[in-house]
């Protein structure tokens, strides 16, 4: 069938998909910040303790997506919860080591300066080093939700939706339609959400800093 | 480490695994490929006729078992991946032949075998004996509220229910909108669709209501469902047997007599049996499938 | 356990090849945007784009091209290895100090001379970690390769899903996890003390 006809004519399921998809991605990601963030904080005042820690994390983000899928299925069954959970947890450590780097690596020499116009550590901590940190914690961000866009494509194996289900109907019926259906969507999602928030980096980063983005 | 080394050593590496990927990629002489979908019981047919394959001959058997769907090992039969894998009737009928659906077993099995003859230079083999037929299961919960039994009377209460089944179903001439426009069936939200062994978990944990059961599964024991008639015959007969590539009978025509050994020596109960043992004693399939053998005395 | 043993070293053989594969187009992608600088930012834009693509849908879509089986793994592991190997080829290439060009110059090298006995041997470092990143990488996206018809440890992986078999997700995890964790260690040492060398 002509690949215009197909999507015209399977065009509800198709959108439900990517509704499904950018939900999974918008959900995970959030959570992976809501988490990420105050433990990066945390981190980057035990740094000793945090680079042991941020190597355990970088092992787990090892773990293959199949291997994780494969667990939360085990433990949460099928359907929603198993894939936001895989997701929630590989949304994490870019979010947190950007986090834990924007911090740490603000110069000392800022720091001191606030000590010195008598800033308290909370104060220290939210306006100056929280906002120096946000192109980093940004980025981490960006760098997240391309990789959760990509995994989240896996979800439909365990039932849970997304763009997934195209290319798995596609694959399970060698129709090229089906997979194309699901793949161009998502490569473009990815494409569009690093994108996006690629831009509200470069909005968000004071123009003194903007070579050091990482 | 000096580059020169280093290019050296990719050089040696490459030299020494190209010639092994080459080897195992194509089949070499004296070797049948034997493939098979991704649920247990195609897995364990496909066990059986290595089994059977490697007792009988000297042929030395590849196994390329829990490889995707039916159209995965279609193409791969086609384009000669694999040599042979067990098939049913309905499905090649419909789904790959994209024929209209017949109720009459024998029927469907005469024109599968003479298009795939035709078409693809494939050969069915003689059936194994059971019909594995696509039907609809409901949780036993359902069944004792709505006290449905067909599935027109399913179709009555289906926006209430969850449907949900694996990919494949929902590309199939024999497949979910088939079934949804000859019995008028609107189901609740969208359905689910997922991994074909999820589908039952899914039905346990209700997740989904209703599913599209192979009749031969062993979970449907397990999770005590009810399967409902289908009465208006929308699904065609799905007799099982090998299909094998001509060519490669041609080259061993010994196989031939070897796998129609099978014929109707499984019926429905021995492939429900053996699917309940994997599926939920979960027994090793080569156990189960070299039992079954030795059982029927082929080895 | 023969079994795994089988599904390990398909899993290597894959892995090895694609990144020899990818660490030749890699280096020489590094090396062309290197030496013609226009072209430098829209090779690294487009390793940046291949990596940006969700693994899945490449690999569809590789399958549509190749077929089923171990080519289109094999490709599309070469594709998701390109970005840290090209990035790093030319950061280490841009990164040789201009007055050792200059010396090389001076010594009566040509381009190519120079390229191959100073640019390169000092860039190794940086493009053996993008190398080292690559591989670490690959072993665990061959894992989906057995959702299109390939082999490896992605095989147990997939059949202990669909068994909720615990044992058997793990008996084909854990060894790319050690394998993950035994390629980065000795290539980290490889890697210091090929920093130290060039120094």
């Amino acid at each position: 069938m002509n690949f215009i006809a197909f999507i015209y004519e399977h065009h509800a399921e198709i959108l439900t998909s990517l509704l499904k998809h950018i939900y999974l991605v918008v959900f995970s990601v959030a959570i992976g910040i809501l988490f990420s963030i105050p433990a990066g904080i945390l981190l980057s005042r035990h740094k000793k303790t945090a680079e042991k820690i941020l190597a355990v994390v970088g092992i787990v983000q090892t773990i293959p997506g199949l291997v994780m899928l494969g667990l939360a299925l085990i433990l949460f069954g099928v359907g929603n919860t198993p894939a936001l959970v895989v997701l929630s947890v590989y949304s994490v450590l870019p979010i947190l080591r950007n986090t834990y780097t924007g911090l740490t690596e603000v110069q000392p020499g800022l720091i001191e300066a606030g000590r010195g116009l008598g800033m308290t550590s909370t104060q220290l901590l939210f306006r100056v080093e929280l906002p120096l940190a946000v192109p980093s914690i940004i980025s981490g961000i960006r760098i997240s939700t391309v990789y959760i866009v990509s995994w989240a494509a896996l979800a439909g194996l365990i039932g849970a939706g997304g763009l997934g289900d195209l290319i798995w109907t596609g694959l399970s019926t060698y129709n090229t339609n089906y997979i194309l259906a699901g793949a161009i969507p998502s490569a473009v999602l990815a494409f569009l959400f690093s994108g996006l928030i690629g831009g509200i980096l470069r909005f968000v980063t004071p123009r003194g800093l903007r070579g050091n983005a990482a | 480490m000096k580059k020169t080394h280093v290019k050296v050593i990719a050089l040696a590496t490459v030299l020494l695994l190209l010639p092994s990927v080459v080897l195992t990629g194509c089949s070499s002489s004296n070797t049948v490929t034997v493939g098979s979908k991704d649920f247990s019981e195609n897995i364990v047919l496909g066990e059986i006729f290595a089994q059977l394959i490697e007792a009988k001959t000297d042929l030395k058997v590849i196994r390329k078992l829990n490889m995707g769907g039916t159209f995965v090992n279609f193409e791969a039969i086609k384009n000669g991946q694999i040599d042979l894998y067990p098939e049913y009737t309905g499905t090649a009928l419909t789904a790959q032949l994209k024929m209209d659906v017949i109720t009459d077993a024998d029927e469907t099995y005469r024109i599968v075998s003479e298009e795939f003859d035709k078409q693809f230079n494939i050969k069915w083999l003689k059936p194994l004996g059971f019909n594995n037929t696509y039907t609809l299961a409901v949780t036993n919960e359902i069944f004792e509220t709505y006290r449905i039994e067909t599935f027109s009377d399913l179709a009555a209460i289906s926006e209430n229910l969850v449907f949900g089944a694996e990919h494949e179903f929902f590309d199939r001439q024999d497949g979910f909108d088939g079934l949804v426009k000859t019995y008028g069936m609107k189901f609740k939200g969208e359905p689910k669709k997922m991994n074909v062994s999820l589908k039952y978990q899914a039905m346990g944990s209700g997740d989904i209501d209703v599913t599209d059961a192979f009749a031969t599964d062993g979970q449907i024991k397990q999770y005590n469902l009810k399967v409902l008639k289908d009465d208006k015959n929308f699904f065609p007969p799905y007799y099982a047997a090998p299909i094998i590539r001509k060519e490669v009978l041609e080259k061993y025509p010994e196989l031939e007599q070897i796998l129609n050994s099978l014929e109707g020596l499984i019926d429905d109960e021995t492939m429900m049996e053996m699917n309940y043992k994997i599926d939920v004693d979960n027994q090793d399939i080569k156990k189960v499938a070299e039992d079954f053998l030795r059982e029927k005395g082929l080895i | 356990m023969i079994n795994l043993l089988q599904y390990i070293i398909e899993h290597l053989i894959i892995v090895i090849i694609a990144t020899v594969i990818s660490v030749g187009i890699g280096i020489i992608l590094g090396i062309i945007g290197y030496w013609i600088r226009p072209l430098a930012s829209p090779i690294l834009l487009f390793s940046e784009a291949v990596q940006t693509i969700p693994t899945l849908a490449l690999l569809a879509i590789l399958m549509i091209l190749f077929g089923l089986g171990n080519t289109t793994i094999i490709s599309g592991l070469v594709l998701y290895a390109l970005l840290p190997i090209v990035r790093n080829t030319h950061t280490g290439l841009v990164s040789v100090p201009p007055a050792i060009k200059e010396a090389a110059r001076g010594m009566g090298m040509s381009k190519l001379q120079r390229l191959f006995w100073v640019e390169l041997p000092l860039a190794f470092p940086l493009i053996f970690s993008g190398i080292k990143i690559s591989v670490v990488n690959s072993l665990s996206i061959a894992v989906i390769g057995v959702l299109i018809g390939s082999g490896g440890l992605g095989y147990p992986i997939y059949r202990g899903i669909q068994t909720q078999n615990l044992n058997l997700i793990m008996s084909g995890a854990i060894p790319i996890m050690i394998m993950a964790i035994l390629f980065d260690y000795l290539m980290s040492v490889i890697e210091k003390r090929l920093s130290r060398h060039a120094k």
